[in-house]
């Protein structure tokens, strides 16, 4: 808390943030309302109060764009590869940090120095790798390939995490006989699942809205992931905005739920492991 | 968890009496545990990061399709620093840096008054913080129907008696729409992270100087900006490697690097040689070149920026 102020030498900069926050919530709000819109309604005036209001949009996008087959391989795909990440992330930074791992500086650097390797690099010889294993245009190809790229970030951010787990804690359990990998079930994930919720977020966030690997991995319609796809058909609906900001709608849905009920994970998790 | 500590009780008071030998021995049994928790995570990143650099490394030399492969030596380097099109392509991503400034200013502003902890503060958090949870192509399409022919601003252009501007067919209208789009998205990262350094000052530092008789603008210019210089930087820095890695999604959707090459960027570059011109030898010796750069600008960042600052 900073010093408190009297309450007039508070306004201008709650004028200010209202004003930014205009900014970034106008636009957001727009879009929603022209989603539900018809489009001549829409425009008509487009910044007018819509006239009526309707689901058409959305049956239209989906029924001829095939937009929950894409949802679903979305789900399908991310679903396997936040969990796998997860656990493979938590079981290396627990062998990083509380396990007696031989050449630990070596992993722990090794993940650490493969974490800011931009997506570009890997775009070719990935889809060249991921062909030659027949991977290309199947779900497993793409999974494989958000888990290789997630866990370095993930790991680091475990190992964060898994420091601030008491060692007195994992003594005692040990005192008392259980097994490394019982002290980690029972005792560490536990204690630290907040921490791990945080990083199912930002990793959930970073798959859903991954785009360049989604493209070239999943090329074919029946393929296709939901943000890939939205980016490869949104250019068509220029003239139609209404059925494009359905589609706007849809492929955001999923973030903005996880900000709103989750929130407090996401910035606390962004502003203290921000410590890198 | 109660039924296995009991279970283990009996094992566990065995081990004091041999102390020395009965450590070595579970000493390497968790050693060995470790080294299985630690493999299948290590298995990925060797397979599909640390592998495809080195095999990019490895492509850069060869002139290839992907199907047939010709070694050329240095020839894809050579051919990369004399091309024109490289040198507009690079002064192109430069143009983008204009957006840094823009997003560190923004973000300080937000951040400060923020931290004045002002009614709603922690909403306004999470409202600036919306558009970072947005995929680039989301955004890329908002903005681009925003601006698009018959879009929104040209309607309010029209209803006030101006001629519809077609924004995306001058490269410089384009590139302002997509630096307007990277620094709409990214402030609000910046803010927070700045809030979070702010928060890190010790708060008897700003009460000396107001028993100073300082006022709100000296405080801001001689005390908290310079208290937390090591985050501007780090925020300056996470922004210029964006502009390198992550307009791709950008360009994607609003203007595919046009017109001509002229909102084109190093990372859509690599993509369209990779996959529309199946030039992957060229493209992989462009993504080496850009993945040096990023490596150089991230050294910077971690000798600049002491890990307590942040």
């Amino acid at each position: 808390m900073a010093k408190a102020s009297p309450r007039w030498q508070r306004l201008p900069p709650f004028l200010v943030l209202a004003a930014v926050a205009a900014t970034t919530i106008y636009p957001l709000a727009f879009v929603a309302m022209t989603s539900f819109r018809p489009k001549p309604d829409y425009l008509r005036n487009p910044y007018g109060i819509p006239s009526s209001l309707s689901f058409d949009n959305y049956v239209k996008l989906i029924v001829n764009y095939d937009v929950l087959r894409a949802g679903t391989n979305s789900l399908i795909v991310i679903s396997v590869a936040l969990i796998v990440t997860l656990i493979f992330a938590t079981l290396a930074a627990y062998a990083i940090v509380k396990l007696n791992l031989p050449f630990k500086s070596v992993f722990a650097g090794g993940f650490v120095s493969v974490m800011l390797v931009p997506g570009q690099v890997l775009i070719i010889p990935v889809y060249l790798l991921l062909s030659m294993l027949r991977l290309v245009d199947s779900l497993p190809g793409l999974m494989a390939v958000y888990i290789a790229t997630n866990i370095p970030f993930d790991v680091f951010f475990m190992i964060t995490v898994l420091r601030g787990v008491p060692d007195a804690l994992i003594e005692a359990a040990k005192i008392d006989g259980a097994s490394p990998l019982r002290i980690l079930v029972s005792i560490v994930v536990p204690v630290a699942r907040t921490g791990i919720v945080t990083l199912g977020i930002l990793t959930f966030l970073a798959m859903w809205n991954e785009l360049i690997f989604g493209l070239i991995l999943l090329p074919t319609e029946a393929h296709n992931v939901l943000t890939s796809k939205m980016a490869s058909i949104g250019g068509r609906f220029v003239s139609n905005q209404p059925i494009l900001m359905s589609g706007l709608m849809i492929t955001s849905l999923p973030p903005v739920l996880v900000l709103t009920f989750l929130s407090r994970y996401l910035i606390e998790g962004i502003t203290s492991g921000m410590g890198k | 968890m109660i039924a296995t500590s009991s279970q283990n009780l009996t094992k566990a008071s065995r081990p004091g009496t041999s102390l020395g030998a009965s450590t070595t021995t579970i000493g390497r049994g968790e050693s060995l545990l470790a080294l299985a928790a630690v493999t299948p995570a290590a298995a990925f990143v060797l397979l599909l990061l640390i592998v495809p650099i080195i095999a990019a490394f490895g492509i850069s030399f060869f002139k290839t399709d992907g199907v047939t492969a010709q070694f050329v030596g240095l020839q894809n380097y050579v051919r990369i620093f004399t091309d024109p099109l490289v040198h507009a392509v690079l002064l192109v991503n430069l143009e983008f840096l204009i957006a840094v400034p823009l997003v560190l200013g923004s973000a300080t502003l937000c951040g400060v008054l923020l931290y004045e902890r002002v009614l709603g503060w922690r909403m306004f958090r999470v409202i600036f913080f919306i558009p970072s949870v947005l995929s680039t192509a989301v955004i890329g399409l908002m903005f681009k129907s925003t601006f698009s022919y018959d879009g929104p601003v040209n309607a309010l252009i029209t209803a006030a008696g101006g001629h519809p501007i077609s924004f995306f067919s001058a490269p410089a209208t384009g590139i302002a729409i997509i630096i307007l789009a990277l620094v709409w998205s990214g402030f609000g990262y910046g803010t927070l992270i700045i809030l979070a350094g702010l928060s890190s000052i010790e708060r008897e530092i700003f009460e000396a100087a107001e028993i100073d008789g300082a006022g709100w603008w000296q405080r801001l210019w001689w005390i908290t900006l310079p208290q937390i210089t090591g985050v501007l930087v780090f925020v300056s820095v996470i922004n210029v490697i964006y502009t390198f890695t992550s307009l791709f999604g950008f360009v994607f959707v609003m203007t595919a690097g046009g017109p001509g090459y002229s909102t084109t960027t190093l990372d859509y570059l690599i993509y369209q040689k990779a996959f529309s011109s199946a030039d992957m030898g060229s493209g992989s010796a462009l993504a080496i070149i850009v993945f040096l750069l990023i490596g150089l600008l991230t050294l910077l960042q971690v000798k600049l920026v002491r890990p307590q600052e942040v």
